[in-house]
């Protein structure tokens, strides 16, 4: 079968800053990956490549096999849901409406939401637990609520690829539980799940495998047992010494 | 998927989305029979009243068995006078109002309006040259104020575009920088060109009004060419709503609901342009018309682009008629240029709503 992303000999540059030097890398369906990296390591960026939103300089980026770049973005839109850190929205949006736009892909140019779009709108809200908050307007709920929020429209795309960046940021302990019980469950119905994260105790619990970023450029991607280890961590994020580490991570 | 789950699915369906609709068509319904009492109202008042039932009546033909209950005069006011001015009137609220839709959207901005890439220089520079140099120009009822205000919008909003177009992409805010200055230029070369002209004391009077906007008396011809125009820019933006809605989540979003972001954006921009140059045609520069109505708008039907931009066309479309009634009954047998009665109710009207906004945010 073939894998559900495969970055192969991909480049890319912001300008003249490189952050990716033919790197490649392969993720299986039903895969759940954390993407562990420094601040300025590549993790958004390693996300925007796979989610097509970004063009590599050089090399190209497989959606089960096709290539991103040569697939109709509505097409793409259908199988993967790329969720931002930041959602920032002018206008007043109704947590449905909102959530609603994640049937944007299956929608011809001016039909309504079909019966099935509305009942996929409603399950991602069910299984997010924000149906209770539909008619709130989403720039007035709490960090936690926006976030689900955020995952109930991803959800809505029906993806088989669920790209997260940073969900459980800025998030206090009892909903980053939420958030990651959440990315268990969608992982459990058969999303492959690859979510960038800063908690190291969430990867070693509820990450089998991972994608390390290096400063340097340098990727590892295997299980988290073997690669999530002292000294991969403080190269990875440039600390020496046991002492300051050993505050974070519990090993 | 499983029918079992479909079905499931189905029955939570109906949960929620009854009410919006109903709501939208009556508020729509509501603004089409206020339009109507706008344009009879419009058409009722000015300089010399005319009786409600006679314009009934002109308007539909009434009258029983070939006896006119109307005079000639009365008839040469509605149709040569008064009814050209209102719908013109309409069609220019209108067209503003959804181009003010489209450019918020599309900027992710209230604060936007239809002039924010340009079209205000490039259309005060092509009327200066109009009503400068070619008073007396007329192509199929249009001046050469109306023409070369409609080229010179639709040019500047083009070079605009070209000028913020970087290798296949447009980003937003070289968008609004490239209006800006190419708009800022226009305008000072407007001024210049009036400083170059000093001759004319009408023209340069002339020219003043028609920047705060001026509905002139119309000729049919004129009118249905604009409106043919208004209809197929209104009928052509609501397809670009769902984009509009997803561009509101931000462009990289937008693009990864599976829009086409470059042609949305493109196409956004046409429709909105082509809108607004049809509105500079007949009715100058305009101001706030289409900033406040998407506002207003907005708190009546929320943002949801597919309801906002058919709301805000009525809406902008009464508006005006009201407005421009006002412009030519205030000061009578004087008029005023719309655009002062549009900012003289509109301004107080926009900060009113960003007061009871701010109120509302720290209140919740």
């Amino acid at each position: 079968m073939k894998p559900i992303l495969e970055l192969s000999a991909v480049t890319f540059s912001y300008g003249r800053v490189s952050v990716f030097e033919n790197t490649s890398l392969t993720v299986q369906r039903g895969e759940r990956v954390a993407l562990v990296g420094a601040n300025g390591a590549g993790k958004t960026t390693l996300l925007k490549l796979a989610a097509g939103l970004l063009r590599p300089t050089a090399g190209n980026v497989f959606l089960e096999g096709r290539d991103i770049h040569q697939t109709r973005r509505r097409e793409i839109a259908k199988e993967i849901a790329y969720v931002p850190q930041q959602l920032a929205i002018p206008f007043d949006f109704t947590v449905q409406e909102i959530v609603e736009q994640g049937r944007t892909p299956y929608l011809r140019m001016l039909s309504g939401l079909s019966n099935h779009d509305r009942g996929a709108v409603e399950h991602a809200m069910q299984v997010t637990s924000v149906t209770h908050l539909r008619r709130r307007i989403f720039n007035q709920l709490s960090g936690g609520e926006q976030q689900r929020v955020k995952l109930a429209v991803a959800l809505a795309q029906e993806p088989c690829l669920l790209l997260l960046d940073e969900p459980t940021q800025h998030l206090d302990i009892g909903r980053q539980a939420e958030i990651l019980e959440l990315i268990l469950e969608l992982n459990e119905r058969g999303v492959t799940i690859i979510s960038a994260l800063h908690d190291l105790n969430a990867v070693r619990s509820s990450f089998p495998a991972i994608i390390l970023l290096y400063l340097d450029r340098q990727i590892v991607h295997g299980a988290t047992s073997l690669i999530l280890k002292q000294e991969t961590i403080e190269r990875a994020f440039e600390i020496k010494g046991l002492g300051a580490l050993s505050n974070w991570v519990s090993w | 998927m499983e029918v079992g789950q479909q079905k499931e699915w189905a029955s939570k369906a109906n949960a929620g989305n009854r009410p919006r609709l109903s709501r939208f068509l009556l508020v729509i319904a509501g603004l089409a029979v206020l339009l109507m009492i706008a344009i009879l109202a419009g058409t009722t008042v000015g300089a010399v009243p005319v009786k409600v039932r006679s314009v009934v009546s002109v308007l539909f033909h009434l009258g029983s068995f070939g006896h006119r209950s109307w005079t000639a005069a009365d008839e040469a006011i509605i149709f040569q006078i008064r009814l050209p001015r209102v719908i013109a009137s309409a069609l220019v609220g209108g067209a503003l109002s959804a181009a003010g839709v489209l450019f918020q959207g599309l900027f992710r901005n209230p604060l936007a309006d239809p002039y924010v890439i340009g079209s205000q220089g490039g259309a005060a520079l092509g009327a200066s040259v109009a009503i400068l140099v070619l008073p007396h120009f007329s192509i199929l009822g249009f001046s050469a104020t109306a023409s070369l205000a409609f080229v010179g919008s639709l040019l500047t909003m083009a070079v605009v575009y070209w000028l913020a177009r970087v290798g296949g992409r447009t980003p937003i805010v070289t968008l609004l920088l490239a209006g800006f200055a190419l708009s800022t230029i226009l305008s000072y070369s407007t001024t210049f060109f009036m400083y170059l002209n000093p001759q004319s004391e009408l023209a340069t009077r002339m020219l003043i009004t028609w920047m705060h906007g001026a509905i002139s008396i119309s000729e049919w011809p004129q009118i249905a060419i604009i409106s043919v125009l208004v209809t197929i820019g209104v009928i052509l933006s609501l397809p670009l709503a769902r984009a509009l809605n997803a561009l509101s989540l931000g462009e990289e979003y937008a693009e990864q609901l599976g829009v086409r972001v470059e042609f949305a954006r493109m196409a956004v921009i046409t429709v909105g342009s082509l809108l607004t140059a049809a509105a500079v045609s007949l009715g100058g520069l305009i101001g706030f018309v289409g900033l406040i109505v998407p506002h207003f708008c907005r708190l009546l039907q929320g943002p949801d682009h597919l309801r906002l931009l058919p709301t805000a066309a009525l809406s902008g479309a009464i508006f005006l008629i009201l407005a421009d009634t006002l412009a030519r009954t205030v000061i009578a047998p004087a008029e005023l240029p719309v655009g002062i009665l549009t900012a003289f109710i509109g301004g107080p009207a926009f900060l009113f709503l960003l007061r009871r906004n701010k109120q509302e945010q720290y209140l919740a």
